[in-house]
């Protein structure tokens, strides 16, 4: 039955561990960060950086997208997930991988380790994978957002097969160009192929769902997802094949066009919504996605400015930084506080509704630490952008230190959640 | 003797009306978790039906279709009667035609909502 999909949902076992872990990665990320000020005022292939550029896209980022899609699967694809022991098997492998790739990263051991962690890595990745696309086969009315999600995987199978690659190259060097245009292919692969469809796929259901907005164009969505898709695709080609500069910047147009209909559509969200009070989660949401316009304008920057200059590498810095951190990070908080007190209410409380007087989902977390967080987010991501820019350490450790700061209350949060005991009283 | 009866369904009438009052008033409590007002204001009450013995049957709907909190809402609405009337039975159908839309909301939804 339609809008029954609680019944499809996944255990909150299976769920909130990823939740867990992705609060500890990103307290490792920034306290990492902090310690490498130099390495990100320098250079951006760094090993140091790529360990934990890793850690934030893998074990924060990833980790918590995982738990999240598990959740969101069942709503947006109205139906279970295939298994939820081979997630359980995900789980558990993806988190050795995440430690195992990162510490080869970390210490450099290109040419040994990172063979053995890169392949466990794509083998963890591809139980994920298998396990969403034969949940997609199981869907009777595929929409325009289960096709982003489900294209999203695809791209994200990509996305491992060339990492797995360069790092199989370390070892028995078969590749023709140099590892650092490899990376790049990678990481836009990841970037604009796995993430931005994600973020297009979940967010224009459940931007919508919860500003309750409705009889919105959708056709919007359908021009964003072959704009973003064929130009990724050109792009893909090109970078393997011609290397020009010309098609690059057709491909970044394409892109650009796709992310104009989704922030078109998102506008029209927000704009016809009737819930005017925006809570933390939606605010920073709403912030996350007007974000994206800021790694869109620096890769054009970067794509028609040629030499490589000590500025253009800060400027890729920012680039990467602005993404994981402007965008995804921005977007995963909110989400975060829009689906983890549900999960836990719901698993809590559901055989109690309507007997006994339960809280609400949003009394679960400390809606002042959530705003504290907010602000001090903001804060935090400003001055490492400012502190890159400008070259100044000092400006960039505040940053870094207050991220920090932020990772905690995050984390606090996330566990007060998870370590919350049921409490009930009589209605009367 | 006819008219007895007559004044008889009349007033059988009147307490089913009366109940449907009550049922109405006890699903103006029931919240909608996430948006944190109640169905009735919401508009997400389509109909209550009371067959005069045991019976209740209520016809809703939801803010969207894919609502993660259905099944909670549902039980919800169930319970809250039941405890009231312990021996009834309550049939929840939840229909999505007509679709819900902001002109469903009552006036004091509007003002909850902030709109």
């Amino acid at each position: 039955m339609n809008g029954l999909q609680t019944a499809n949902a996944p255990s909150s076992k299976i769920v909130v561990p990823h939740f867990v872990v992705g609060g500890i990665a990103l307290l490792i990320v920034a306290i990492l960060l902090a310690i490498s000020t130099p390495e990100l005022l320098t250079a951006y292939f760094d090993n140091k950086l790529i360990a934990i550029t890793h850690i934030a896209i893998l074990g924060w980022a990833s980790m918590m997208v995982f738990g999240a899609l598990y959740q969101l699967i069942p709503v947006v694809y109205e139906t279970s997930l295939y298994s939820e022991k081979l997630a359980s098997l995900t789980f558990w492998l993806f988190l050795i991988s995440i430690g195992f790739l990162s510490y080869s990263f970390w210490i450099a051991s290109y040419s040994n380790l990172l063979f053995y962690a890169s392949l466990l890595m794509f083998f963890s990745l591809l139980l994920f994978i298998i396990n969403l696309h034969l949940t997609y086969r199981k869907t009777k009315k595929p929409n325009i957002q289960s096709k982003f999600i489900n294209t999203g995987i695809y791209w994200l199978a990509a996305t491992e097969l060339l990492g797995t690659l360069v790092a199989f190259n370390f070892k028995y060097n078969f590749l023709s160009d140099s590892h650092l245009h490899y990376l790049k292919i990678h990481a836009h692969l990841g970037l604009v192929g796995w993430f931005l469809l994600l973020i297009i796929g979940a967010a224009s259901i459940l931007i919508p769902m919860f500003m309750i907005s409705h009889n919105l164009n959708a056709k919007k969505l359908d021009y964003s997802y072959y704009f973003i898709n064929i130009s990724l695709l050109l792009a893909m080609t090109n970078w393997f094949l011609f290397q020009s500069k010309y098609v690059s910047i057709l491909a970044w147009i394409g892109i650009a066009i796709g992310v104009v209909f989704f922030l078109s559509f998102v506008y029209e969200t927000y704009s016809t919504r009737l819930r005017r009070k925006l809570d933390v989660g939606l605010k920073y949401t709403v912030i996350s996605i007007s974000f994206l316009i800021i790694p869109i304008l620096l890769a054009l920057f970067l794509l028609i400015s040629g030499n490589s200059t000590a500025f253009i590498l800060r400027v890729t810095t920012i680039y990467g930084i602005s993404m994981i951190f402007g965008v995804i990070s921005m977007l995963i908080f909110g989400q975060t506080y829009k689906t983890l007190p549900f999960i836990i209410w719901l698993d809590r409380y559901q055989n109690y509704v309507g007997k006994y007087k339960t809280p609400l989902p949003r009394q679960l977390y400390s809606e002042k630490l959530a705003d504290v967080q907010f602000y001090s987010y903001l804060f935090a991501i400003s001055f490492i952008i400012i502190g890159v820019i400008l070259k100044q350490a000092v400006i960039l450790q505040i940053g870094t230190s207050v991220l920090i700061f932020v990772a905690l209350l995050n984390l606090a949060n996330i566990l007060k959640m998870v370590w919350h005991k049921t409490k009930i009283e009589d209605l009367d | 003797m006819n008219s007895t009866n007559k004044e008889t369904i009349k007033s059988k009438e009147e307490i089913v009306e009366i109940e449907i009052d009550i049922i109405e008033n006890i699903l103006s409590h029931v919240m909608d978790p996430e948006i944190e007002i109640d169905i009735v204001n919401l508009g997400l009450i389509y109909e209550v039906d009371y067959d005069g013995k045991n019976t209740v049957a209520i016809e809703m709907t939801l803010s969207t279709p894919a609502c993660p909190l259905s099944d909670a809402i549902v039980a919800s609405v169930k319970e809250s009667i039941k405890r009231k009337y312990p021996d009834f039975k309550v049939d929840v159908k939840l229909v999505f035609e007509p679709r819900w839309h902001a002109g469903m909301i009552t006036e004091a939804g509007k003002v909850m909502l902030g709109m």
